[in-house]
């Protein structure tokens, strides 16, 4: 019944209403007119850990911090001179809405600002298109005229069948040096050399892989000595080493067999015995011949010799195939006069 | 009820028309039989093939249906054309059949084996190399050869060979031209006269397993001359010919020592036997990827099988290619397998089969045997 008087009192109605209407606004102002109702109370309550009062403590804003310097940057600014060099990331320098990170499903990945992830990942804003441009302009200058002969590709292979790669490298750290720019590659075009057939042979064998069967290049690579330019003399001298070396004809190469041939000639071969032997048989000629006469036996008189020559040099050569096997096995119908395949 | 079973009946009936064909000899058989299967005869499949021939998965299908059937395959005809079109006065010309595993070559074989036997061939027969350089038994029976130094027999195999022989020409050996040409004397007591027929050097090597591969090396030389002068035409099929060339066999000599397939005598044997110095006769030899073990067998064309060793031995050969089974021949295949109920179930089946298999016969016919 008291509690029912005390709500009677003149105005304790405002009083309600007026709750009410703060809860809308704010959670602190409701603690504040809470107060106010308690000291209406009879009895306070002793608050030991000032709950209320931590509640109440408000997160102060500083008047004067700046607004982002990524907000207040002109649409027309240069952004060379925003972002000179290389440089990590900064989110205050960028005014692009960058995000970057992981998240579960149906997240936005977090923002640039206090972002590790886009910190950690190199960057190019540094080299921007209309950047790259004004530093070619400045540095024009210094260029001389390209050669007016050294128009084109196969014109500096030419006169430049060499070519050196090299690399520089260029540091923001205490030390300027790179154990990796000493590494010198050459590079040539193995037709460029004259050679001939068997020291072309020999040439290949002695570089080994460093001979690309596909574009016909050469590579070499030296890194074994400190300095660039002895790797470099290095690089040069192996060159030049296993060019003379291509040239020269060893004692021991006449032994080279059937077998240790780089391609398939085919006239040194079993095959063109075989092949000579069946034509003599179909003669009724019986004679054993030398290994030189069957190597200079002139196939010409077989009918249908020169495709099967072909076609086994093809199977030998090219690799073995559905294509050369079938090409194979048609001149070999060819030869024997057997009907042709059909084909269904 | 009557309906139906007119019904069935009618469809056995075109079944029946679509994938067999009544030409049951081989020498007949044309492009219109192509993809369709013929019959073997019971008896003739007993005289050629009792001692190996077909492929043991093909042996077990002929007993589940009952019958010897076999398609008319396009490069048995091939094959055919090419026998009949060849001179057999010229030196005797080498086909090698290659293809996957599993596409048919040996039946192939045996469908020209056939078409031999018909025309009156003598029959030179292997049906398996790697059975003898290969297989290796509990009891493998291997000597030091007598007459080559540094040679191993394999008598039981060679006799066992013998025994094929014999069946196989079991007509053509009883004719009276077919004589030895020199004395060959096998011991004190044993000896084959000149001019005694060529059974009995046969029966010799059957009756003493202990020579029976020399008296295969004699009979080979015999034959290569009795066809050389015209006696008989001969027709050689070895299957699994590229076993001879792989480096290593899987026999080892009492001393543990690796025998290589040169050393062993029915290898020189039979390499003499396809060569080409002689005339009247047909080669027809297989690579196939199954004759030799797991390591060679990325490819399956002949000049990888064959090694440069066999290239050379056999060149120039004909390559006959025995692919996997195109439209109708499968269509014939799928009408074939269902006649003889070794597939059931409805009509889509076929096409996922199809596809499975990638048309390979050998897979074709393993994945129908669950349905």
């Amino acid at each position: 019944m008291s509690l029912f008087m005390r709500n009677y009192k003149p105005n304790s109605l405002a009083t309600v209403y007026n709750v009410k209407l703060w809860r809308l606004n704010s959670t602190t102002a409701d603690s504040v007119m809470k107060k106010d109702d308690n000291e209406e109370e009879e009895f306070r309550v002793l608050d030991i850990l000032k709950k209320k009062d931590r509640m109440q403590r408000r997160v102060v804003r500083r008047a004067d911090i700046q607004p982002d310097r990524a907000d207040r940057m002109a649409l027309d600014q240069k952004w060379g001179n925003v972002w000179p060099g290389p440089k990590t990331f900064h989110p205050s320098s960028v005014p692009l809405p960058l995000r970057q990170g992981y998240v579960s499903k149906g997240q936005a990945p977090p923002g640039k600002k206090a972002n590790a992830e886009l910190m950690k990942i190199p960057n190019f804003l540094h080299l921007t298109p209309p950047v790259i441009k004004s530093q070619c302009e400045a540095l024009k200058q210094f260029c001389t005229e390209w050669p007016s002969l050294l128009n084109s590709e196969e014109a500096i292979e030419k006169h430049y069948p060499v070519e050196i790669i090299t690399s520089d490298y260029c540091h923001a750290s205490p030390s300027i040096r790179n154990p990796l720019a000493r590494v010198v590659t050459l590079r040539f075009k193995l037709s460029t050399l004259k050679l001939d057939k068997h020291s072309r042979d020999k040439f290949i064998r002695l570089v080994g892989e460093r001979y690309d069967k596909e574009t016909d290049l050469v590579t070499i690579t030296a890194d074994r000595c400190p300095v660039r330019v002895q790797n470099l003399d290095y690089v040069n001298y192996l060159l030049t080493a296993c060019y003379h070396e291509a040239w020269n004809v060893e004692e021991w190469e006449k032994e080279k067999t059937e077998e240790d041939m780089e391609y398939y000639e085919w006239n040194n071969n079993a095959s063109k015995k075989s092949l000579v032997n069946w034509f003599m048989r179909t003669k009724n000629e019986f004679k054993e011949l030398s290994e030189d006469e069957y190597r200079s036996f002139d196939v010409s008189v077989i009918p249908n010799a020169e495709g099967y020559k072909d076609a086994v040099s093809s199977l030998m050569n090219d690799g073995e195939s559905d294509e050369t096997v079938r090409k194979y096995g048609d001149s070999v119908r060819k030869l024997l006069g057997l009907p042709e395949k059909k084909v269904v | 009820m009557l309906s139906r079973s007119w019904r069935h009946l009618a469809r056995r009936y075109s079944q029946a028309t679509t994938f067999r064909t009544n030409e049951n000899s081989p020498a007949q058989h044309s492009e219109k039989q192509e993809g369709l299967f013929y019959t073997m005869k019971p008896e003739l499949c007993k005289q050629l093939f009792s001692h190996g021939g077909f492929p043991k998965s093909f042996m077990q299908q002929t007993k589940t249906f009952t019958e010897t059937a076999v398609m008319v395959r396009q490069p048995a005809l091939d094959l055919i054309s090419c026998i009949k079109a060849s001179d057999l006065n010229q030196p005797a010309i080498r086909y090698v059949l290659y293809g996957e595993k599993g596409s048919g070559k040996s039946l192939t074989l045996a469908h020209v084996l056939h078409y031999a036997h018909e025309d009156g061939y003598l029959i030179v027969h292997v049906p398996w190399v790697s059975e003898w350089l290969r297989r290796v038994p509990r009891h493998k029976e291997m000597s030091n050869s007598q007459t080559n130094e540094g040679f191993v027999d394999l008598p039981l195999d060679a006799a066992a060979w013998l025994i094929h022989f014999k069946s196989q020409n079991q007509t053509l050996l009883k004719s009276e031209n077919l004589k030895v040409s020199k004395e060959y004397v096998w011991s004190k007591r044993e000896k084959t006269e000149a001019g005694s027929p060529l059974h009995t050097l046969v029966e010799h090597g059957i009756n003493r397993v202990k020579y029976a591969c020399d008296v295969v090396d004699v009979l080979i030389d015999e034959i290569k001359m009795l066809s050389s002068s015209k006696q008989c035409k001969t027709f050689v099929a070895i299957d699994g010919f590229n076993s001879f060339f792989y480096p290593l066999t899987r026999l080892s000599t009492p001393t543990k020592k690796t025998v290589k397939p040169d050393e062993v005598t029915l290898t020189t044997s039979f390499l003499k036997l396809t060569h080409n110095d002689w005339t009247n006769g047909v080669i027809v030899v297989t690579a196939d990827q199954l004759a030799v073990p797991d390591d060679h067998q990325e490819s399956f064309l002949p000049r990888y099988l064959l090694y440069k060793k066999g290239f050379d031995h056999l060149d120039p050969f004909v390559p006959i290619e025995v692919g996997r089974y195109n439209e109708k021949e499968f269509q014939s295949c799928v009408g074939y397998y269902r006649d003889r109920l070794w597939l059931r179930g409805p009509p889509e089946v076929e096409t996922e089969l199809k596809f499975t298999s990638a048309c390979n016969p050998y897979r074709f016919m393993e994945q129908c045997a669950p349905l």
